[in-house]
C-alpha cells in the first residue's frame, strides 16, 4: 500500500496539484490536494472514494468482480477486495468512513463476446455497487456502462472527478 | 526442455521487483518520482530486438554478468530525460558533458546493482558482473548484440518500462540472458509438470505466427494495392493487468474477434487513425472529402480486418492442425488500452498470466501501420503446443511458408 502525504519527495514546490497514476490492480491513497489518476478503463472499474472533511482520498482500478472467483493474486484487481483494502488504507491515514462518497465510472460492454449470461463489465458494476453498499459508502455519482473506454481523474481536495472518452467530451461528476 | 508457467510467473516478477528497487534508487539519488509500468518476458528472433526504440536517441549504461546466469544487461535513458536526471543529481551538470556522463554512469552503477543483486538473491547463487560501460546510441543499437544461440535465431529478453510521474519520458532497463544459462536456471525452478510448456515449441509457434502474419500482410496486398511487410513478431508473457499496458493510451482503430478452438482466445487488427484513414481510402474507388474518419472508413476496415484476421488464424490452424473458428470482427475505435481491457479482463477470469503474441506490418509507400495482437488462452496453447509435432515443423524449418500456402 501507498500512502502520499508529501514527506517522501523532496522534490521543488509545484504550482500545479501533484498527480498520482493508479494502474491497473492498483490503489492510491493520499492525504494532499493531489490529483489520482488512472487510464483505459474498458470493463474494467475506476472507483474514487474520498473523504473532504479528512482531506483524505483514493482511487483504486478494479478489473474483475470478485476474488472468491479465482485463486491467488492481487487484492486490488478485484472489486470486492479492492474496495475493502482502499476503505481500509484511506481509514488507517486518517478517514472517517461516515465521512466518505464514492464515485465510480467505467464497466463498459465494449466488446463482450458471451452470448449468454451478463457482460463482466456489469458485473464488475454489480460488484462495487454491492461493496460499497455493504462499508456504508454512498455512491454520488457515475458513469458506468456503455461501449467505450474511459479516462477519470479524482481531485482529492474536492472530489470532483473527472471523467474523459476517447471519442466525447469530459464530464465531472 | 520445458519450462513452466509458475516460474515464468516468478521470473517476471523477479525482473519487476529488481526494476522498482532499481528505480527506487533512483529516486532516493535525484526526487524523481518514477514507476515502473511494465514488466515482459519476450522471446523473439535476435534481429528484431530493441526494435520499439527506433528512432530515438538514448544514453545509458551496460554491463555484463556472469556466474548461473550470463548476459548483458543495459539501462537506456532518452537523451532528454538523461539530462534532467543529471540536473537533478548536480544542478548545472547537464551542460558539462564530462560531468553530466559521470552522473549517468553513477545512477547506472547503483541501478543496475540491485537489479542484478535481486537475481542473485533469487537463485541462491553469485551472479558477478562487470564495472558499467557508458553508452551513447541511437535506436536499439543501444542494447548489445542479443547472444548467440546455437541453431536458433530467438532469444528471452526482459525489458521494464519506467515512467515519471510527471513527465512523459520513459526509460528501459533490458536484460538479455544467454539463452542457455536461462534456460537451465528455468528447469531448475521447474516445480510442477503439468503446466510445462516445451521452449522449442514456443520457438516454433513464434515462427508460425511470423508466417500468419506475412499472409495476413498479403491479404492487405491483394485488397489494397500497397506493398505490405511484416515485422516483429514476437510472444509476451506478463501478469494479466499487466496486459492492457502493451498498447499505448492512443486512440486506435481496428477489429476485435474471439477464436474458438485450440487455442481459443481473442485476436486484435489495430490500426493507428492516421494509418486507419490511409488504408481504408486506398480501399475506396472514390476520394473522400474530409480527413476524419468516417463510417466508410470503418466499413472498410472491418472488411481489412476480417481478411487480416482470417489469413492470421487459418495460418495458425494449418500449422497446428486443428480447427480454429472466428466470430464475426467488431469494429473499435477507442482508446488502446481500453480497448484491451475488457479482453484481459475475460481471459482474466481463469488465468493469472497470459501470453500475448504480437506482431506489426507496415508499408513504405503510404503512412501506414497496423498491429494485430493476440492472447490466447493460456491452457489452450500450452494444449497446442504440446500437440504440436516439432519434428515436423524443424524438418520443414525452411517450409514453414509452404504450410501456409
Amino acid at each position: 500500500m501507498k500512502v502520499y502525504d508529501g514527506s517522501q519527495t523532496d522534490s521543488p514546490a509545484q504550482s500545479s496539484p501533484e498527480r498520482i497514476k493508479v494502474g491497473i490492480a492498483e490503489y492510491k491513497v493520499t492525504t494532499e490536494p493531489a490529483v489520482l489518476t488512472t487510464s483505459g478503463l474498458g470493463s474494467c472499474i475506476g472507483i474514487a472514494v474520498y473523504d473532504t472533511r479528512n482531506t483524505v482520498a483514493g482511487l483504486v482500478h478494479v478489473m474483475l468482480p470478485s476474488a472468491a472467483d479465482i485463486d491467488g493474486g492481487n487484492h486490488a484487481k478485484f472489486a470486492d477486495t479492492g474496495i475493502e483494502a482502499l476503505i481500509e488504507a484511506m481509514a488507517d491515514a486518517g478517514a472517517s468512513t461516515e465521512a466518505m462518497e464514492a464515485k465510480i465510472a467505467g464497466g463498459s460492454d465494449m466488446l463482450d463476446f458471451s452470448e449468454n449470461g451478463s457482460s463482466i463489465g456489469s458485473r464488475n458494476a454489480k460488484k462495487v455497487r454491492e461493496t460499497l453498499e455493504e462499508h456504508g459508502v454512498p455512491v454520488v455519482g457515475e458513469d458506468l456502462g456503455g461501449d467505450h473506454g474511459r479516462s477519470v481523474k479524482l481531485e482529492a481536495d474536492t472530489g470532483n472527478f473527472v471523467v474523459k472518452s476517447a471519442n466525447t467530451d469530459s464530464i465531472t461528476l | 526442455m520445458n519450462v513452466d508457467i509458475q516460474s515464468l510467473g516468478t521470473f517476471n516478477q523477479l525482473a519487476h521487483e529488481g526494476a522498482e528497487q532499481a528505480t527506487q534508487s533512483m529516486g532516493q539519488m535525484t526526487g524523481i518520482d518514477a514507476v515502473v509500468d511494465v514488466t515482459k518476458i519476450t522471446l523473439l528472433d535476435r534481429a528484431d530486438v530493441g526494435e520499439e526504440l527506433a528512432g530515438r536517441d538514448f544514453v545509458g549504461v551496460q554491463f555484463s554478468f556472469d556466474g548461473v546466469l550470463e548476459g548483458d544487461t543495459v539501462l537506456a535513458f532518452d537523451v532528454d530525460s538523461a539530462g534532467t536526471i543529471t540536473e537533478e543529481m548536480m544542478p548545472g551538470s547537464s551542460d558539462d558533458e564530462a560531468m553530466a556522463r559521470s552522473g549517468i554512469e553513477e545512477i547506472g552503477n547503483i541501478m543496475m546493482s540491485g537489479f542484478i543483486d535481486g537475481w542473485a538473491d533469487y537463485v541462491g547463487a553469485t551472479i558477478d558482473h562487470s564495472p558499467p560501460e557508458y553508452i551513447e546510441e541511437s535506436g536499439g543499437d543501444v542494447l548489445p548484440d542479443a547472444p548467440e544461440n546455437g541453431d536458433h535465431q530467438q532469444v528471452f529478453v526482459f525489458k521494464s518500462e519506467i515512467e515519471w510521474i510527471d513527465e512523459s519520458v520513459n526509460f528501459y532497463i533490458y536484460m538479455l540472458p544467454e539463452y542457455e544459462s536461462l534456460t537451465e536456471m528455468m528447469m531448475d525452478h521447474v516445480d510442477t509438470d503439468g503446466d510445462a510448456i516445451p521452449i522449442d515449441k514456443l520457438q516454433t509457434f513464434n515462427e508460425m505466427t511470423t508466417s500468419g502474419t506475412q499472409k495476413a500482410a498479403d491479404n492487405v496486398e491483394m485488397m489494397t494495392g500497397i506493398p505490405t511487410e511484416s515485422e516483429v513478431t514476437q510472444i509476451s508473457f506478463a501478469p494479466i493487468e499487466d496486459v492492457p499496458k502493451q498498447i499505448g493510451t492512443d486512440t486506435f482503430v481496428g477489429t476485435v474477434v474471439e477464436f474458438t478452438g485450440t487455442p481459443s482466445g481473442y485476436l486484435m487488427v489495430l490500426f493507428d487513425e492516421v494509418s486507419a484513414i490511409n488504408v481504408a481510402e486506398a480501399m475506396m474507388p472514390i476520394e473522400m472529402d474530409s480527413d476524419e474518419l468516417t463510417d466508410q472508413h470503418k466499413a472498410a476496415i472491418e472488411e481489412l480486418g476480417n481478411i487480416m484476421t482470417s489469413g492470421f488464424v487459418d495460418g495458425w490452424a494449418n500449422v497446428l492442425q486443428t480447427s480454429v473458428e472466428h466470430t464475426p470482427p467488431r469494429v473499435v475505435h477507442d482508446m488502446g488500452r481500453a480497448i484491451m481491457d475488457p479482453l484481459a479482463a475475460q481471459v482474466g477470469q481463469y488465468q493469472e498470466h497470459a501470453f500475448i503474441i504480437d506482431s506489426q506490418m507496415r508499408t513504405d509507400d503510404i503512412e501506414f501501420q497496423a498491429e494485430i495482437h493476440a492472447l490466447p488462452n493460456e491452457k489452450e496453447l500450452r494444449a497446442a503446443l504440446d500437440d504440436l509435432d516439432v519434428e515436423r515443423a524443424t524438418e520443414t524449418g525452411a517450409d514453414v511458408e509452404q504450410i501456409f500456402k
